[in-house]
This record gives structure tokens, sequence and C-alpha cells, in this order.
């Protein structure tokens, strides 16, 4: 029994191919410019003020939107759902137990799986999302539920018009899979 | 093995290569291994196998035009007609056109007292070894005296899956299809079933 157990370890199957050198560039070009224009924003409008326009799960994000954009966890609804439902429990956790912050970590990160799961909108950058709403700092804390909205409902909603623009422009490319 | 099994592939033959291969002719990255891959392809074919097979249904594929006989049909004309025309087993109708039973090869060999194998081997041998043949002596039977009574029917909605399972669990080549008043409409036979398993070739 235990030697079944070990033998599981030892993986079935091959690493998928890898793809060419002009997926690569697309790849490249939409992550440059989706991550290039919340960044823009953050730095040139959002400086001195007390909101953010960018948070670190959108570089996660930017991996699946741009660069793995056939995957169901990289659709629209996913991307979009994904983020601003862990946004929102995210902002909960924190306020419900900021008292014990190991739990409301690991609360808003295990509750936003379950969710995501629960809507189909599961978007692994979500779960950073709901972390940062937690260990994100003072400046995070200060927005409370409007962190859902902004950085993250805007913030995810540019990047989505960016990966429409970008991801439809070579021939054999074409993005969303799904909307709903 | 059941006969429904033998008579469709359970897996789809399709190598780990055959998966790579056509990942790298889809563009882009796609996010399942080939691992995966092949448990959702083999899945979905077991899937679209049984859809298949229970949606082609007996009155789809049967012959229509049927040889019969009836009860008091001897069987010198019943052994001429299944010569004649190439067939290997007819079905017995009552005179309102009920099937009673049915005639096959085998029913000739038994009627002939064809003692161990029954096979035409078996009558050869026979006849070559007492000057003369057997089967002289059936000559003044009828159909009713050697027949399979009752045969085993379907009807016109069972599907070919089912037929296959009938197949090989009674043993027999072919069933008469009947009506719900048990009139005969058609018959299907284990060649009428190969030429419409899924995914062959039809001749």
């Amino acid at each position: 029994m235990l030697r079944a157990y070990f033998a599981k370890m030892t993986g079935t199957t091959k690493s998928p191919p890898r793809i060419s050198a002009e997926e690569i560039i697309w790849s490249w070009i939409g992550g440059f410019v989706g991550i290039g224009m919340v960044a823009y924003l953050n730095y040139s409008r959002f400086e001195h003020t007390d909101l953010v326009m960018i948070v670190g799960s959108f570089g996660a994000s930017a991996v699946l939107i741009y660069g793995a954009i056939k995957s169901p966890l990289a659709q629209p609804r996913n991307l979009l759902g994904g983020h601003i439902i862990s946004a929102i429990i995210g902002v909960t956790s924190f306020l419900l137990f900021h008292d014990f912050m190991w739990f409301a970590s690991a609360m808003a990160v295990a509750t936003s799986i379950a969710l995501m799961h629960a809507t189909k909108t599961l978007h692994p950058p979500g779960g950073a999302t709901a972390l940062i709403a937690v260990i994100g700092g003072e400046k995070i804390h200060a927005l409370g539920y409007l962190y859902a909205i902004i950085p993250v409902g805007v913030g995810a909603t540019i990047m989505l018009a960016i990966a429409l623009l970008i991801n439809n422009i070579p021939k054999k490319r074409r993005y969303p899979e799904f909307w709903i | 093995m059941s006969e429904k099994e033998r008579a469709f592939p359970l897996k789809a033959e399709i190598s780990d290569e055959d998966i790579m291969e056509a990942m790298k002719d889809i563009s882009g990255y796609l996010d399942i291994t080939p691992g995966d891959f092949k448990e959702v392809y083999q899945t979905a074919y077991r899937h679209a196998m049984s859809r298949i097979s229970s949606s082609v249904k007996a009155k789809n594929i049967m012959t229509t035009k049927v040889f019969s006989v009836k009860r008091a049909t001897p069987v010198a004309a019943i052994a001429e007609l299944m010569a004649d025309n190439i067939i290997s087993g007819v079905p017995v109708i009552e005179e309102n056109g009920k099937v009673t039973g049915i005639i096959s090869e085998r029913d000739f060999l038994s009627g002939m007292g064809v003692k161990g194998a029954k096979t035409m081997m078996g009558i050869i041998a026979d006849c070559l070894k007492n000057k003369g043949c057997m089967a002289i002596s059936i000559g003044a039977l009828k159909a009713e005296d050697i027949m399979t009574s009752p045969a085993i029917t379907v009807s016109g909605n069972t599907t070919i899956s089912e037929i296959a399972g009938i197949f090989g669990e009674k043993k027999i080549n072919r069933v008469p299809v009947t009506d719900s008043a048990g009139n005969l409409i058609g018959i299907v036979s284990r060649a009428d079933l190969l030429r419409y398993l899924p995914f062959k070739e039809k001749p």
C-alpha cells in the first residue's frame, strides 16, 4: 500500500510541447502592454493619492490571459469573477480577523479558492488578490471594500481589454474561448 | 468478455505521440497534460460509442424482404429456399403472420440426428461412412418438426447494442423483428449488425 502511495509521485505523463516562437512573442507583447497600462496609470495618476491601480496578483493574471489564453482559468469570467470575489473575501477576512493575521491570511485564500470553485470562476491570481487584501499594508487596508473596485475590478477590466485587443491580432490566436 | 464489448472497441487507439503531435499542431499553449487529454478523449469515445449504439435500432438496419416458411412447409423446400437465396436461417410463421419459430442450419443438423459436433463436416463424414445420407431420413419432415420454438424476437425499437447482447447471450446469428402484434416485419442478422457498427465503413 505504501509502495502504491509513493509510486503515485513518479508521474504518469510528459510535459506538454513548447509553443512556437510566434506565440512566445505575442505572449510577451500582451504581457508588456497589459501590465504597462495598469502600471502607467498607477505611477502617473495615482502616485500621490491614497489610491493604487496595480496589485501584485496582476502579474500572475498576465501569465494566464496573455500566455495561456486557451486555458479555462484565463477566460474573462474567471479573470473578473476570480479577482473581484477574492478581493471581497480578502477585505472581509481582514476586517473580521485582523487581530490574528495568520488566521486572516489563511481564511482569505482558502475561502477564495472555495468560492471561486463554487462560482466557476477559478483564477489562481485571485488567491493572491485575497492575500494582498490582508497582508498588503496600510494603504490597501485603508481602501476597505473599495479595494474590490479600484484597483482590483478596474485593473482587471483594463487588462481584459488589452487581452481582447492584442490576443486577436495574430491569425492563429483568438480570445476568449467563452464569456459566461 | 461479452459480445457487446467485442462488437465495439472499448478504447480508441491513440498513442501519447499522437497527442503530442496534435498539441504541437494546435497553436498556443494548451493548459492540459497529454495524459489528461488521453483520459478525456477515451472517456468521450466511450460515451460516443454508447450513444451511437443506443440510437441505432433494429428498424433502421433490418432486412425487410424476409423469406419465411409455414409450419407445414416440407424441409426439402426449406433447404432449397435457403440454398437458392444463400441464407442461413428462416422464420416460421403461422397462417395469421405471427412468428412461431425459426429454422437455422443448426436445426437441420439436429433434425438429422447428427451426433457430436453439429457441423456440415459431421454430415459429410456421416454420408461417406454410412453409404447414404442421413439427410434422406428427414425428407418427410415439415418445418414444425425441426424448428426452434418459440423464436427469440425483437421489436423495431430494440437498439443494436441490445441485439449484439442477445446474439452473444443466446448464441444465435439472426433474430426476427416483429411489430407489437407479433407479426414479422424484418430480420436482423450478424451481417446487418456488423455493417452498422459505429465507425465502420459501409461496404
